[in-house]
């Protein structure tokens, strides 16, 4: 019994994992060209560095203010693996989370992009409209600059921008409009505009634990997304959307962690790169694929609808069983 | 009493005897035949039904197939025998005769009699026993009442107004790790903890890294720098660098508070909605509770740990009939 599972095993895991692995790593070089540039050391301004200092000196204008420096939490900071080349910060990270620049070949493509998709709202050098009514003011669309790429990328990626209704309370996420080749296009101009961080993030799951991953999620993210992440309403008609959906993908929900789009809170020094690795493992496997072992889920949003369910189905089965037992033939 | 006393209230009532021909005895279905063969084939798939749940629990199906042909078997079966007792039994209708439950005037007269004589009059011959026994028996009714107070549970004392945060109490994680001023940027949020706190419960001494339920705090970054005004009058100097906690217990029922929107700047309580402005001292905006959300002043130590510069200054969580902060 146990060879030809062992036969199986190599065949149809072990080979299949080594053709993906060799995939993986040449994307990564083609994605992040300083990558490659940075480990073989051929790139001349390339430099690994723990101290914030040296980090802005080395990356040009990264726009840092306010970001935490807490070591691996979603910042250049004493990084593990910093590249930087020609004064621009190109990536960071460490095992858990790699975050990357899109290239600057994508500025040109991004600022035609954002001409004609965002910039009705979003203005035409992405600061942000106004609308003066009397003396009120009213924000159309937020100042873009100084955000950083995940900020943008998460965003667009997730369908939620370009809006459809300026004056909705959230944008939901929608099917998306661009793709994430376009998104990331978008990123790399805004960002241009104000180099900041966090860069767009590519975690590396393989090594994640989604046991601890779990833990965090009940203890950080629960409270709002409940804890079979099905969502829930909040305060003045925002909700917390829900995380089954399938099309949540480990990036967007690194992004959202580290950039804290709309009503979320940004999670930065509180929650190590590994710790935000081990959530995002937790979210896009078990929590968006439920094993249900005892049946149906009814949505997972608690006893109101299980409850309802009994009562209706159950209570009321038995109400009409009995009727017929009691009534004469 | 003899038994002739009772004679007179018994009727005696012939049985009645079963005759088929009786057409009471007839099947209740219209069409017996008919209503056997469906009984007949209903049993027969809870006899398959089972022994699919059988083979199913032998070979390790799935449990989808093995729940559904036992429920599915049992279903069936109940439905056959319901089936024939409602349709291919006897209809009736049946009456049974009985006698009357009522007893004559003569025989309660009796009964009275007997029931005064037998403890009016034997029982208060003997008052030294009578009083003896009431006496024993009333002490021992008070001395239960003991253990029944008991289990109440020992009085609260000022359990209820005090909390283990104290002034210099430093503020933790949930691993333990102490938190600094870089640690959350603006619009972060995390459950903070006393650290180190020393619990005294029934004499026994014990250290808790984390405190009590009741301790859990929300830690809130509002801004990179200092508030433009405090969160309430006289709440200069509590949050540092943008730093606010409060309470993470309700003053509602207690559920804890942990549901926060950053550009709202709005803390909701999930049982009943309770909505709490961080910027304004957390005053309900909305919702049943009744009074703002507890605040702890805030500040550094010398190693650069946030830590409590007062405990708070208020009972934590839900009222309580001795409140009197």
């Amino acid at each position: 019994m146990r060879a030809p599972l062992k036969g199986k095993f190599r065949t149809q895991f072990l080979l299949p994992a080594g053709l993906l692995s060799v995939a993986a790593m040449a994307s990564l070089a083609v994605f992040f060209p300083g990558a490659g540039a940075g480990a073989s050391g051929h790139a001349d301004a390339s430099q690994v560095s723990t101290n914030a200092k040296d980090v802005l000196k080395a990356c040009g204008t990264v726009n840092t203010k306010g970001v935490s420096p807490t070591p691996n939490s979603g910042n250049p900071f004493t990084s593990t693996n910093l590249i930087c080349h020609g004064g621009n910060l190109i990536a960071y990270g460490n095992h858990a989370i790699t975050y990357a620049n899109p290239p600057a070949s994508y500025i040109a493509a991004g600022r035609d992009l954002f001409a004609t998709t965002c910039s009705s709202c979003h203005g035409n050098t992405a600061n942000g409209t106004m609308i003066v009514n009397g003396k009120t003011e009213a924000t159309i669309g937020p100042n873009l600059q100084g955000v950083g790429a995940a900020t943008v990328d998460f965003w667009v990626s997730s369908g939620r921008m370009p809006a459809t209704d300026v004056k909705a309370v959230e944008a939901e996420r929608r099917p998306t409009r661009l793709t994430p080749q376009q998104a990331l296009e978008i990123a790399a101009w805004v960002n241009s505009l104000d180099p900041a961080v966090p860069a767009v993030p590519y975690p590396h799951l393989n090594g994640a634990n989604q046991s601890v991953g779990a833990d965090l999620f009940s203890l950080n993210c629960a409270a709002c997304h409940t804890i079979t992440g099905s969502g829930d309403a909040l305060a003045y008609g925002t909700n917390a959307p829900s995380l089954q959906n399938k099309q949540v993908t480990s990036q967007q929900v690194v992004e959202a962690i580290r950039t804290g789009p709309a009503n979320m809170p940004r999670f930065s020094g509180n929650l190590s790169d590994a710790q935000v690795r081990d959530i995002t493992s937790y979210v896009t496997g078990r929590l968006q694929h439920p094993t249900n072992p005892g049946g149906f889920d009814l949505g997972g949003v608690g006893p109101v609808a299980e409850g309802f369910v009994a009562l209706l189905i159950g209570v009321g089965g038995l109400a009409l069983v009995a009727f017929w037992i009691g009534d004469r033939s | 009493m003899s038994d002739a006393d009772h004679q007179p209230s018994r009727t005696r009532v012939p049985m009645p005897i079963a005759a088929l021909s009786d057409p009471h005895m007839s099947d209740a279905a219209r069409h017996p035949k008919r209503a056997e063969g469906v009984i007949a084939i209903v049993l027969f798939a809870s006899m398959v039904l089972f022994a699919i749940a059988g083979a199913a629990y032998w070979q390790n199906w799935s449990p989808w197939v093995f729940g559904g042909a036992l429920g599915g078997g049992m279903f069936a079966l109940g439905f056959g025998l319901t089936a024939w007792g409602k349709y291919l039994m006897p209809q009736g209708p049946f009456v049974e005769e009985r006698h009357t439950l009522a007893g004559t005037d003569e025989e309660r007269d009796a009964l009275s009699a007997a029931l005064y004589e037998r403890t009016t009059v034997v029982v208060k011959r003997r008052k030294l026993l009578g009083g003896m026994f009431a006496g024993g028996a009333g002490l021992f009714g008070i001395v239960a009442l003991f253990p029944l107070i008991r289990s109440l549970g020992p009085l609260p004392k000022n359990e209820l107004d005090v909390s283990n945060w104290k002034a210099g109490t430093v503020l933790v994680d949930s691993n333990g790790r102490p938190i600094r001023r870089e640690t959350l940027q603006a619009g972060g949020i995390m459950t903070v903890y006393p650290r180190n706190q020393k619990i005294v419960k029934d004499g026994e001494v014990t250290f808790t890294q984390q405190g009590l339920a009741t301790d859990q705090t929300v830690l809130i970054r509002l801004s990179d720098g200092p508030l433009p005004q405090p969160t309430m009058p006289g709440r200069e100097g509590w949050a540092p660098d943008g730093y606010v906690a409060y309470s993470k217990v309700c003053t509602h029922l207690g559920c804890p508070v942990g549901l926060y929107e950053r550009e709202l700047e709005v803390l909701v309580c999930p049982c009943h909605q309770s909505m709490f402005n961080v910027r304004d001292g957390a005053v309900p905006q909305f919702g049943p509770a009744p009074r703002p959300l507890p605040q702890l002043p805030l500040g550094y130590n010398d190693q650069g740990y946030l830590i409590a510069t007062a405990p708070y200054d208020q009972a934590l969580g839900p009222a309580f009939f001795e409140r009197t902060t």
